[in-house]
């Protein structure tokens, strides 16, 4: 008896040591070699779309959430680098080349998963505008009738400044039973002003109404931020000639503005400097104004 | 049915005195077969399932962006299918062939049991495994819904019609196992099985194969598979109920009418096989 429990203590204790010393060997050997496969992550896929979908059988569902999950872990690995103001619709400097074919996995082995589109159409124009359409009309062909697809076909032509194809864009998504409202009024706003800061506005409150996904959105709401801001330093930098014009010189600091300041309503901090939409004070440089380096407003 | 079920005397009399029938012969092989499945432990491949789901259901959200329902749904059922084509498969060769492995087969059809009776009552009864096994993981998948929903959430309903279509895929499955396993080995009867079910799912292949080829040969041989092997990709209803939609009813009372037929014809063909080989 007394031997048998000698021999279980013993056998727990050469498991528990085994375990130890094999965890603490592999730690090590993370630890002193380099990346086991540095640049997988840009290599080209195995296998394309229609492979895929041929050879996951019933599980097609579930491959193109592995898929989608892999975009996701690939533009966060990319990202984590980066500074924290990096804007998710700017990332063309990330050399995110299999971004596409991804998302493009992804979607022919589930067309009507409309995530990896609207992810298509906000990332990859920076990277590879002509796969961010490609993969957006896919959507369309296989989707007609989700309209969402149409917004973001029309957001990507905006960022093109092909304001025409964004017009046709929101006028088909807008004859799609259930459209909303707004799609009719992009459509003209396309055409008379698609430049202006007002349809951009319009198109990130809608992005920000409409999206699912949350760092869509919380791009979305850094943009929204961003074009307030303009309207916040243009305003500002009016006000700074007007005092330049009244006294010869620029302030220099905010204290001796701080009445004007006032009068416009703007949410001042201590030392009188106006906030911009993120909470951060803007600086004063001359007669100019810029952002703080810590604001969230996204500075391009 | 072996020597450990065949001595719970209660059976034993019911199939050795043949009372109530032919029916109550093969309902008391169909429990025999299901207590012999929760014996082997077949079920507890639920206990990995659930951590599978547990798992999926707490970390998937960081994961998916914002997708953790689709994904909770595609997991969940997959895996149900995945487990479940494994149990057909594995546990559908082993029926009779453990059977005739131990000789207990001798001492059953010296009794009054047909050899019929005696397939459909191992069919049953790891059919009736199979169905426990769904319906848990149907209601795993279920609550880990409405935990990531953080309360009721209409895909609850709309992934029970893809549930029942997927064991009736596993039901033809285990059909399939057992008529191979009437005349083969039991390594061979799971490769069968196997390619049976990866060929099923390519159906609209060979649909399309029959209707292109210039050859008439080919095209029938094409056609011939095509309607000799079970067009499983009826089945699969995985993918759309994870995007909230549900089959209609006629689409799914016409799969249902189909596996019958079918699940009878493979029935039958293993009847008349294992009717022909010799126990004396």
């Amino acid at each position: 008896m007394k031997t048998d429990s000698i021999k279980t203590n013993g056998l727990v204790l050469l498991i528990i040591a085994g375990l130890i010393a094999a965890i603490s060997v592999s730690r090590w050997i993370d630890a002193h070699r380099g990346p086991l496969n540095a640049g997988a992550d840009d290599e080209s896929l195995y296998l394309n779309g229609k492979t895929a979908r041929r050879i996951s059988l019933a599980f097609n569902g579930l491959a193109a959430d592995w898929y989608w999950m892999r975009s996701l872990q690939y533009v966060g690995k990319k990202i984590i680098n980066l500074p924290d103001n990096v804007e998710l619709d700017d990332l063309g400097q990330l050399n995110l080349k299999t971004l596409a074919p991804l998302l493009d996995t992804a979607t022919t082995l589930d067309p009507q998963f409309l995530d990896p589109y609207e992810y298509a159409a906000v990332v990859l124009p920076s990277v590879d505008v002509n796969q961010a359409i490609r993969i957006t009309k896919k959507g369309i062909d296989a989707n007609p009738n989700a309209w969402k697809l149409y917004q973001h076909l029309g957001y990507i032509y905006w960022q093109q400044k092909d304001f025409r194809a964004a017009a046709d864009a929101y006028g088909r998504g807008a004859a799609i039973p259930g459209a909303p409202t707004f799609f009719s009024a992009m459509k003209a706003r396309m055409l008379a002003e698609g430049g202006s800061r007002d349809t951009a506005r319009e198109i990130y409150r809608q992005m920000f109404e409409q999206s699912n996904d949350d760092s869509v959105k919380d791009m979305a709401r850094r943009r929204l931020m961003q074009i307030d801001s303009m309207d916040e330093r243009d305003v500002l930098r009016k006000l700074l000639t007007a005092y330049q014009t009244r006294t010869g010189h620029c302030p220099a600091t905010w204290k001796e503005v701080e009445p004007v300041l006032r009068s416009l309503r703007l949410p001042l901090v201590a030392d009188a400097a106006p906030m911009d939409p993120s909470g951060a004070p803007y600086v004063l440089k001359g007669c100019d104004v810029e952002l703080d380096p810590k604001s969230e407003v996204p500075g391009k | 049915m072996d020597a450990t079920s065949l001595a719970n005397p209660i059976e034993q009399v019911k199939v050795s005195h043949g009372d109530g029938g032919s029916m109550s012969r093969i309902m008391a092989i169909a429990r025999n077969a299901f207590r012999e499945a929760v014996r082997d432990r077949v079920l507890y491949n639920l206990v990995l399932f659930v951590l599978l789901l547990t798992a999926a259901a707490i970390f998937i959200g960081e994961l998916s962006g914002g997708q953790e329902r689709k994904v909770i749904v595609d997991l969940g059922l997959s895996a149900m299918l995945l487990f479940g084509t494994f149990i057909a498969i594995f546990v559908g060769v082993g029926l009779v062939y453990k059977e005739i492995e131990k000789r207990t087969v001798y001492a059953i059809f010296s009794k009054p049991v047909g050899r019929g009776e005696f397939l459909l009552g191992k069919y049953l009864g790891l059919c009736l495994t199979l169905l426990v096994n769904v319906v848990v993981m149907g209601i795993g998948v279920s609550l880990a819904l409405m935990y990531v929903s953080r309360g009721w959430d209409p895909l609850v309903l709309v992934i029970w019609p893809a549930v029942f279509l997927l064991y009736l895929e596993l039901m033809i499955i285990t059909a399939i196992a057992l008529l191979f396993s009437s005349f083969s080995s039991p390594a061979l009867s799971a490769l069968l099985t196997f390619f049976v079910f990866i060929i099923g799912h390519f159906s609209s292949d060979l649909k399309g194969l029959a209707t292109s080829l210039g050859s008439t040969s080919a095209r029938w041989l094409f056609a011939s598979l095509y309607y000799l092997l079970p067009n499983l990709s009826n089945y699969s209803f995985i993918t759309p109920a994870a995007h909230g939609q549900a089959p209609a009813a006629a689409f799914v009372a016409m799969t249902t009418v189909y596996a019958i037929f079918y699940i009878a014809v493979v029935l039958a063909a293993a009847t008349f096989v294992f009717s022909r080989r010799n126990f004396k």
